[in-house]
């Protein structure tokens, strides 16, 4: 992998309501490329990007992006930090009393002082990049979740950041919206030299546009690697989630009690 | 048994950090100096939302009560003959207790308890999350507008429900039941002190909005982010507050009005 790690876990350990999230994850994610970050519902894929956003701090570990290390920002440097990323949320998160415009224009007005032909010629510029620049009058209800997604990556790139975390792009959209999403996130990627960090469960989608992918169970990264070497991979926790397997190392069954003893038979069911 | 007192405990804990959160939560949204250019349209658009759209309850209610006031004040003072100092009853009823106190109940009803949710559900839609993300603050951009509209909005309404209510008290004590218009007027004129009655008022009324204001948009901010989350924390805004500003007016009252 590319030596020029942009985001570095080192042994990170975060718990959540008594429930041991990570427990020891250490990965790296190299610069100007995309990465997708795998893994089952519930595994803290998300709270992986809340980790490198800042938002929640580990309580062992460091977190090092583009040389910071981001838990142990005071608020003013964190919040300046974050002006070089963009994140986008699953839900879009557009903000519902602004226009599609205004929503574009947001971090422009809060963090530059830009005239307002020049905020317009640039929010114009982003919404066309999406393919949305004909939508820019409407309101946030009014989108399918396809554009909200689309809108909330325009505005996640008004800044030109150096980093873009996608959280589910892909999650309950249509194959169309799905597409132009993929064809989004590679294009932008290529010609802005983003560093793209995908949080994902959408392999196919994932593996086709990523350059290196890892993939989190249980508290712990269980396989990394090119899409290639992931698919080559000998973990067969790793071959049931990347081939959608419903029984395995993960099992079907919930743990119970013997089957027999809860149906009330004397013998013969095991 | 033991179990009933770890609970009990528990919840003496959980309060004592609510509080504590609460209190970091506002230091959080005053700390710091906003920038007019930006603070002050967003001011401004609270104060819309917080004071002007709460403005026809305010009104109906002061109305309604003033013109109660004014019956009752006459059943009770007619019997002594004096139904003449309805006026003097009227106002300082209404410039040193319901006023502050009634429309605080009804400020918390109608703009606490959409501020909760309003706050609630950008949590809820990681509208306040992808702010942060964004390098904004929404302690300052999104908490500290509404706080400050509160505080501002809170007293004028107050005011305004006592003069809409001195006015429907004189519909029903001198339009309607024939009480002597000088003697309506003259008589308030000399017995409210502006000092230590509408002043007085006033402080409570501040008083009032500032906790009004502060319970809802921190039940908003501290809700659990789901359809549940949102309605417990409405609902606690609206007790929370009705609790907080009666309780604080027998204290502001014993201390502004209690040196016999």
């Amino acid at each position: 992998m590319d030596s020029s790690a942009y985001i570095s876990l080192e042994d990170v350990v975060f718990s959540r309501s008594g429930r041991r999230i990570f427990d020891g994850v250490s990965l790296e994610i190299p610069r100007g490329k995309i990465t997708a970050i795998m893994g089952p519902s519930g595994t803290g894929k998300t709270t992986l990007l809340r980790l490198i956003g800042g938002q929640l701090r580990p309580d062992s570990g460091r977190v090092v992006v583009d040389g910071h290390e981001v838990p142990k920002l005071r608020r003013k440097a964190l919040y300046a930090f974050r002006e070089k990323m963009g994140m986008l949320f699953q839900s879009g998160a557009l903000f519902t009393d602004l226009s599609v415009f205004e929503n574009v224009a947001f971090p422009l007005r809060v963090h530059t002082r830009l005239p307002e032909d020049m905020i317009r010629d640039i929010v114009l510029m982003k919404l066309e990049a999406v393919g949305l620049r004909g939508a820019r009058h409407l309101m946030p209800s009014e989108l399918s979740g396809g554009m909200t997604r689309r809108v909330a990556l325009a505005r996640s790139i008004a800044l030109d950041p150096e980093l873009i975390l996608y959280d589910e792009p892909f999650a309950g959209q249509d194959p169309i919206a799905m597409g132009v999403l993929v064809k989004l996130i590679r294009d932008l990627n290529s010609s802005m030299g983003l560093t793209s960090v995908l949080v994902s469960h959408d392999v196919p989608e994932s593996l086709s546009i990523c350059h290196y992918a890892c993939i989190i169970a249980d508290g712990r990264v269980i396989g990394e690697g090119s899409p290639e070497q992931l698919r080559e991979h000998p973990s067969g926790q790793v071959q049931q989630f990347l081939q959608g397997q419903p029984d395995g190392p993960v099992p079907f069954h919930y743990p119970a009690e013997g089957a027999a003893r809860d149906f009330g038979l004397s013998g013969g069911v095991s | 048994m033991i179990e009933r007192i770890a609970a009990f405990g528990r919840l003496g804990l959980d309060t004592v950090s609510s509080f504590g959160r609460s209190g970091r939560f506002l230091a959080g949204v005053l700390g710091g100096v906003p920038r007019p250019a930006t603070g002050f349209p967003l001011l401004m658009k609270q104060l819309y939302a917080v004071g002007v759209l709460s403005l026809p309850i305010i009104v109906v209610s002061g109305l309604f009560i003033g013109m109660v006031l004014a019956l009752q004040g006459y059943t009770i003072l007619s019997d002594y003959g004096s139904e003449a100092a309805i006026g003097q009853m009227i106002a300082l009823t209404l410039v040193r207790e319901l006023g502050p106190v009634v429309t605080a109940l009804l400020f918390a009803g109608r703009a606490g308890s959409a501020l909760t949710a309003e706050i609630g559900l950008m949590k809820a839609t990681e509208q306040l999350s992808s702010m942060e993300m964004m390098g904004v603050d929404p302690l300052r951009r999104v908490v500290a507008p509404r706080l400050w509209a509160g505080f501002i909005a809170m007293p004028v309404l107050a005011a305004i429900f006592s003069v809409i209510g001195i006015w429907g008290g004189m519909l029903v004590g001198v339009d309607w039941l024939g009480v002597f218009e000088g003697s309506f007027w003259g008589n308030m004129q000399s017995s409210v002190d502006f000092v230590d009655d509408v002043l007085n008022g006033m402080v409570k009324s501040v008083v009032f909005g500032f906790v009004c204001t502060w319970i809802a948009v921190y039940q908003g901010y501290d809700c659990v982010p789901t359809s549940a989350g949102i309605s417990s924390a409405t609902t606690k805004t609206v007790v929370y507050s009705s609790l907080a500003v009666l309780g604080l007016d027998f204290v502001l009252t014993a201390v502004m009005f209690g040196d016999f």
